[in-house]
């Protein structure tokens, strides 16, 4: 019995790191691709060169398509952690009439195919007279990212006692008071997840802006048109950074969370000397 | 429930009436409600909407016709080819993944223990690289002279023509579509007490038993969860068989999308993406309906 | 906020000597109160005058509707109907936040990002008491609540389940209501523990001076802690009295069995005649309240129920047929008929007998109580 569950076990490891391996696969193909020599990629990689970075650190259409990335993803983050929550107290905290409804309401947008989404969102924008552009993208990925980052934060609000909150204001604490002393402190961490997934989820965003952003582009968007028609090794190189971009964000949001959570043990540690 | 409003109602005479207001809950909903009620809801209905208009025209809200709808059923049209190839794409997308995805899931919350946060991780993170970007990766992977056949010609042999075939782009949707099948089976499989585990296997059942009996069936949220999200999304997936698929197949968004840009006929588009719409919210409404959120998400 | 909870908690009060008379004036008074959710009514109807400075405990069973009633007189819910009134003043729709009342709620709802010193002085950090006063206070309340003051900045969820217990009674302390409310908050600890802190609860009421109410399901529990007690079955109050009152003057037969394991015989009265089933005659002694009644429910307690040779009121035999030890005392359970007895004896009385024999066993009529049948 207890070889057969080593074994078990040994498998779901082995098969666990084989579909790991699969899964960035191609990502280190797309290094390699960025940082070969030649224009048209081959394996293996006859020469080594880091032209194509600078050339794309150089280029000023980067540029542009990257700050825009930047902003409409900063704004999404900062939309949506606001809006998802209180939608996340609204569906993890609150007993309330149109609770069930709103629950299923907030998830369809995830059991939606995005670029079918994208088109309905070009039709709709069309439809009320509104020039699609950057600014219109930010709200497009909304419609997607609140319930996702919704749901993320009512995980954590489901964890969260509602006692707490009654306690506080039994004990006189205003609703202001209670929200910053109690509820926001206890929820920060399930609002920084949200917060990074967030931002995550825009950057790398590409059904939704590519029927949205109208004449501007933003990353994701520019590598396809250059993949469709004119490819150069830039498209890998700008596509491996771009990815780095997002591992550093998720690593320096992890270790900014890990960091707070070793504070806040250390403040609740015996005062005493 | 215990709303402020119910009490409210049975007041007796001795309490003055409150003036109606929202709750509280209603109210934290609200801006999600007005997000979704303006970026989903009005679009599809703009969509309905243009699905009823006269073909090749903008004529929205000024005309009512059937005639995209006779357009997409007329036989000697063949778009319902591309319907078929999506919804079976889709269908085996979803299949497979569950039996790709059910030992990691298991192996998360069973076998990796303090590695488990990890692994997660190592598998959320590829949902940050736009799908794109991974999916050229394989074409470099498969191209000729690319990674794969690269490394066999050394050996003397060549890779196999997999690129531009049916086979890739489901292997594309696989590829992209795992971790939406990953994530819900973990907390399916989340949900099941270890302790039911240990006193079936305690009271005799057989391993195939424990996980028949019982595992499976109090994981089954979660699990549909995971097929009917992966279903949903491999339906209306274009970038695969863009990227792979090299025009090999159709799918129906492809369809959707060339009626919107290069043929100019958004009711014809329209009245496609409404169909879809309909597949995919009857599939998401049925199983959302039989859910207790409440419960998979792990309310005490 | 009342002016009462603005200033700032003085030191425990001098020990109230004696628990306050019968005639004392009602700090908080309830008057037909009902709760209903829906269709189903939690609390249906209660009539009560909570006196200042008393102890009184509400006991039922679980769904008879006490938490429900508590969280009406701590604020968090509104009655359906009825009154309310503290000190003569209608407080129904008065937020928690605005009463003199402090709820310790079952779970204790500490909040665990804080120490237990944030704990403690988090309703005067609500009120912008000043830092340095803050950490006084706080700490008076540890040695209050028998804590050493170096918990001050320990992590509450580092803390063990009796001392968490004390940290949410000093932190509704801080608060300085003038009633405490707690629901069952000593449930989840072990037995051992609870019985110390039982003690310990019954002593700080004594040293704060203030009204308690609290809430369990265990009347054990509010025997040894109570001045007076509550009996709360569906939604309603069926006695409300002394420890001692309750224990020997049940007012039901619910509140009779409530009390622990009792034999209960059902007996009526044809012809002048009391009689119950498998025994034949009964000599009992009604209530004057029952004196008219034809069925009545005779509740008799195991200690009051013995082997007899010859001398008791009432008598019947049956087979001995188990035999429990229960340290000093012994318990035998007696089947006659369809209906089995319990006796309990002091393990110097013990029975000599053998298990499987035949007993005559008897009880004399003042020791019994003879309640509604209902």
């Amino acid at each position: 019995m207890e070889q057969s569950v080593r074994r078990a076990n040994f498998l779901v490891w082995a098969w666990t790191l084989f579909v790991l391996v699969v899964v960035y696969l191609p990502i280190a193909c797309g290094a390699l691709a960025g940082l070969s020599k030649s224009r048209y990629f081959g394996f293996p990689v006859a020469a080594w060169s880091t032209d194509w970075w600078t050339r794309a650190m150089a280029s000023i259409e980067v540029k542009t398509i990257v700050e825009t990335s930047l902003a409409v993803a900063g704004v999404v983050t900062l939309v949506s952690v606001v809006v998802a929550f209180f939608g996340a107290l609204a569906f993890a905290r609150y007993d309330w009439k149109g609770r069930r409804l709103y629950q299923k309401l907030v998830l369809l947008p995830i059991f939606f195919p995005q670029p079918v989404l994208g088109l309905a969102l070009l039709l709709w924008f069309n439809a009320v007279g509104v020039q699609p552009s950057w600014t219109t993208a930010i709200f497009a990925h909304l419609v997607w990212i609140v319930p996702v980052v919704t749901l993320v934060i009512a995980i954590r609000v489901y964890g969260f006692d509602p006692a707490l909150e009654e306690a506080a204001a039994d004990l006189g604490a205003s609703r202001l008071f209670i929200l910053r002393e109690v509820t926001l402190p206890i929820l920060w961490p399930g609002v920084w997840s949200g917060a990074l997934f967030a931002f995550l989820l825009s950057w790398g965003n590409f059904p939704l802006s590519l029927y949205t952003t109208g004449a501007d582009s933003t990353v994701p968007e520019w590598l396809y048109a250059k993949m469709v028609a004119g490819y150069t090794p830039m498209v890998p190189a700008i596509g491996t950074m771009s990815t780095l971009a997002a591992a550093s964000v998720l690593l320096v949001g992890g270790a900014i969370a890990l960091l707070l959570r070793r504070r806040a043990a250390l403040n609740a540690a015996p005062a005493e000397g | 429930m215990r709303s402020s409003a119910a009490a409210g109602t049975e007041a007796s005479a001795a309490a003055p009436r409150k003036p109606f207001r929202l709750s509280r809950g209603a109210l934290a909903a609200l801006p999600v409600g007005v997000t979704l009620a303006l970026g989903f809801l009005a679009p599809l209905a703009t969509v309905a909407a243009y699905a009823f208009a006269t073909p090749k025209t903008f004529d929205v809200f000024r005309s009512f016709t059937f005639a995209n709808f006779a357009a997409v059923f007329d036989p000697s049209n063949t778009v319902w080819t591309s319907f078929v190839w999506s919804i079976g794409l889709a269908a085996a997308t979803a299949a497979l993944l569950a039996v790709i995805a059910y030992p990691i899931a298991w192996g998360l919350t069973r076998v990796f223990g303090r590695y488990a946060g990890f692994v997660s991780v190592l598998f959320v993170f590829p949902l940050f690289v736009s799908e794109n970007v991974r999916l050229y990766g394989w074409t470099l992977f498969f191209l000729k002279n690319g990674v794969l056949d690269g490394t066999l010609k050394l050996i003397g042999l060549s890779g196999p023509e997999v690129l531009y075939t049916p086979g890739m782009i489901l292997f594309g949707m696989l590829y992209v579509y795992l971790p939406f099948m990953l994530f819900p089976m973990t907390l399916g499989l989340a949900m099941v007490p270890r302790d039911l585990v240990e006193a079936a296997r305690d009271l005799g059942a057989s391993r195939l038993m424990i996980w028949r009996e019982v595992e499976l069936p109090l994981a089954m949220p979660g699990i549909l969860i995971g097929l009917l999200l992966t279903f949903v999304l491999a339906v209306g997936a274009v970038a695969e068989s863009k990227v792979l698929g090299g025009q090999s197949v159709i799918v129906i968004t492809h369809d959707i999308e060339i009626a919107f840009t290069f043929a100019q006929n958004w009711p014809l588009g329209s009245a496609l993406a409404l169909l879809l719409t309909a597949i995919v919210s009857a599939l998401s409404l049925v199983a959302l309906s039989k859910l207790d959120l409440d419960r998979i998400l792990g309310r005490r | 906020m009342t002016a009462t909870a603005t200033a700032l908690p003085a030191a425990p009060a001098t020990p109230a000597p004696v628990p306050p008379a019968a005639d004392a004036k009602p700090i908080l008074q309830l008057v037909g109160v009902r709760k209903t959710f829906g269709s189903f009514a939690a609390v249906d109807g209660i009539d009560l005058d909570i006196r200042e400075g008393e102890f009184l405990t509400l006991v039922g069973p679980s769904g008879s509707g006490k938490t429900t009633l508590l969280r009406m007189l701590a604020g968090m819910e509104a009655p359906s109907e009825g009154v309310l009134s503290l000190r003569g003043v209608r407080i129904n729709d008065t937020p928690s936040s605005e009463r003199p009342t402090c709820l310790v709620f079952q779970s204790l709802a500490l909040f665990p990002h804080m120490t237990v010193g944030a704990n403690i002085e988090f309703p005067l950090k609500a009120k912008g008491v000043a830092a340095g006063a803050r950490k006084e206070r706080a700490l008076a309340l540890l040695d209050l609540v028998r804590l050493p003051r170096s918990y001050y900045g320990k992590n509450v969820m580092q803390c063990s389940g009796g001392e968490r217990q004390r940290v949410a009674i000093a932190r509704a302390l801080s608060h300085d209501p003038e009633i405490l409310f707690f629901d069952e908050p000593l449930s989840a600890l072990d037995y051992k523990l609870r019985k110390v802190m039982e003690k310990e609860l019954k002593d700080l009421h004594r040293a704060s001076g203030k009204t308690f109410v609290y809430i369990t399901h265990s009347l054990e529990e509010a025997m040894v802690m109570s001045d007076r007690i509550g009996v709360m079955q569906a939604g309603r109050l069926v006695q409300v009295g002394a420890p001692e009152e309750i224990y020997s003057r049940p007012a039901t037969r619910f509140v009779a069995e409530f009390m622990g394991e009792v034999n209960v015989i059902e007996a009526r009265r044809a012809g002048g005649v009391w009689r119950a089933e498998g025994i034949g005659e009964l000599k009992l002694i009604p209530p004057p309240e029952l004196e008219g009644a034809d069925a009545v429910a005779v509740v008799v307690r195991p200690e009051f129920l013995r082997f007899v040779d010859g001398d008791a009121d009432n008598r019947l035999t049956g087979e001995v047929f188990n035999e429990y030890a229960l340290g000093s005392r012994i318990q035998y359970q007696v089947r006659a008929g369809a209906k089995t007895y319990l006796l309990e004896l002091s393990r110097a009385k013990a029975w000599r007998g053998e298990p499987g024999q035949a007993a005559t066993i008897g009880w004399d009529a003042r020791d019994a109580i003879v309640a509604p049948l209902a």
